[in-house]
């Protein structure tokens, strides 16, 4: 009984010590961690979708809340806003949807007037070959131009041509996008 | 002089992947570049030195019965921390190790030397042997990420080094070229020690 005892303290210890130390290092290593992310996965997609500025969108990202979700918890949303000469041309923030396998990630730029710069997809599990595709810029460059209006397959009315065998994907992408830009209106009241 | 004869035994005696033969997953599948390798090696070496210390310093509250599990919490907490601080500090490495680091858990050659050794040394022999072994461990990941990368894209540290007209062996950065490398070294190892043998 007394063996049984020990080692049941014993374990709850070694257990309870490295739950309390590992949240402590997660807390530590957040900031840092997100400035990470920031600048190998976003970073090079905020260039690619947005263009024409001199200010450094990164440094100068904002944070607004829209709203708040069914729970109650507010809608958080980081915005790259690019500039010229001090005032906003365009502006970069990121949304996601489900495509074939997992989330896509997605991050789109927008202009004044709604209509997408660009976009670039940040981080997708789609198979390699097929889904994988969206990244190539014969199928991001289409988005260029084209609103909330007209981002749709090209089935449906719209004028993204979807991938052969690779339609969830492509439907995952324009469903991200087309999030992405249903936020706009509430956005650009905050920005421009 | 004991504390010396522990650190060094992991750089030769007991080299891990090629004298020990342990841990050879990480050591197949991330060493396709010398930079991977090091940096597999160095996250490794984190997780060992710190378990190998909790290990020896718990090694007489532990129960017998439930030291194995024991272990593999310590093990897992220093696994998930080095993760952290990797994604923190050193995003590109941990992009680049993906899944692997996370496995570090399983990695034999850390439970093996907190049951084989920590678990019934003093701290300080205990981190000298985690040190030593981790070390060698780092070393023979590095040395055959760099004959892979050398062989197999012509550069070594991400920097080109062989003439310009060479042609690499895309077979030695795949999964073969890292079973035929770890063979000729292992082999090349045996040589060397049957010429000198140990004492």
């Amino acid at each position: 009984m007394r063996d049984l005892i020990k080692m049941v303290v014993v374990l709850l210890v070694i257990c309870t010590t490295s739950g309390v130390v590992l949240s402590y290092v997660n807390e530590a290593t957040k900031a840092p961690r997100e400035y990470q992310y920031i600048k190998f996965v976003q970073e090079p997609s905020i260039k690619a979708v947005l263009s024409d500025y001199d200010n450094d969108p990164v440094k100068e990202r904002l944070k607004l809340v829209l709203g708040e979700d069914e729970a109650g918890n507010p809608i958080e949303i980081v915005v790259f806003p690019a500039k010229k000469g001090g005032a906003t041309q365009a502006i970069a923030y990121s949304a996601a949807a489900k495509g074939y396998h997992d989330l896509i990630e997605v991050m789109v730029g927008v202009g004044p007037e709604g209509k997408l710069n660009g976009i670039s997809i940040m981080t997708h599990t789609e198979t390699p070959g097929l889904g994988a595709r969206i990244v190539e810029p014969e199928f991001t460059d289409q988005f260029a131009g084209l609103d909330l209006e007209t981002t749709k397959l090209s089935a449906e009315g719209g004028k993204v041509d979807a991938l052969s065998g690779a339609t969830f994907s492509t439907v995952g992408v324009i469903t991200a996008v087309r999030a992405a830009l249903e936020e706009f209106p509430q956005i650009k009241k905050e920005i421009f | 002089m004991s504390v010396v004869k522990e650190f060094t035994k992991g750089f030769w005696q007991e080299l891990p992947p090629f004298r020990l033969v342990l841990g050879l997953c990480p050591t197949l599948a991330v060493t396709t570049m010398a930079e991977n390798g090091l940096g597999m090696g160095l996250a490794t070496t984190f997780v060992l030195v710190f378990s190998n210390l909790l290990v020896s310093m718990l090694r007489k509250l532990i129960p017998g019965k439930v030291r194995i599990a024991s272990y593999i919490v310590v093990i897992a907490s220093f696994v998930v921390m080095a993760e952290l601080l990797l994604q923190a500090y050193w995003y590109p490495m941990y992009k680049a190790l993906g899944i692997f680091v996370p496995l570090i858990v399983v990695n034999c050659i850390i439970l093996g030397r907190a049951e084989a050794f920590a678990s019934k040394n003093p701290i300080i022999l205990s981190l000298a042997d985690g040190l030593g072994i981790g070390l060698g461990f780092t070393i023979s990941l590095t040395v055959l990420g760099g004959i892979r990368e050398i062989l197999g894209s012509g550069k070594l540290f991400g920097a080109a080094v062989m003439w310009s007209s060479f042609e690499p062996l895309g077979f030695m950065v795949k999964a073969p070229g890292a079973f035929v490398c770890l063979g000729f070294l292992l082999g090349l190892m045996n040589i060397i020690s049957r010429r000198r043998p140990a004492h």
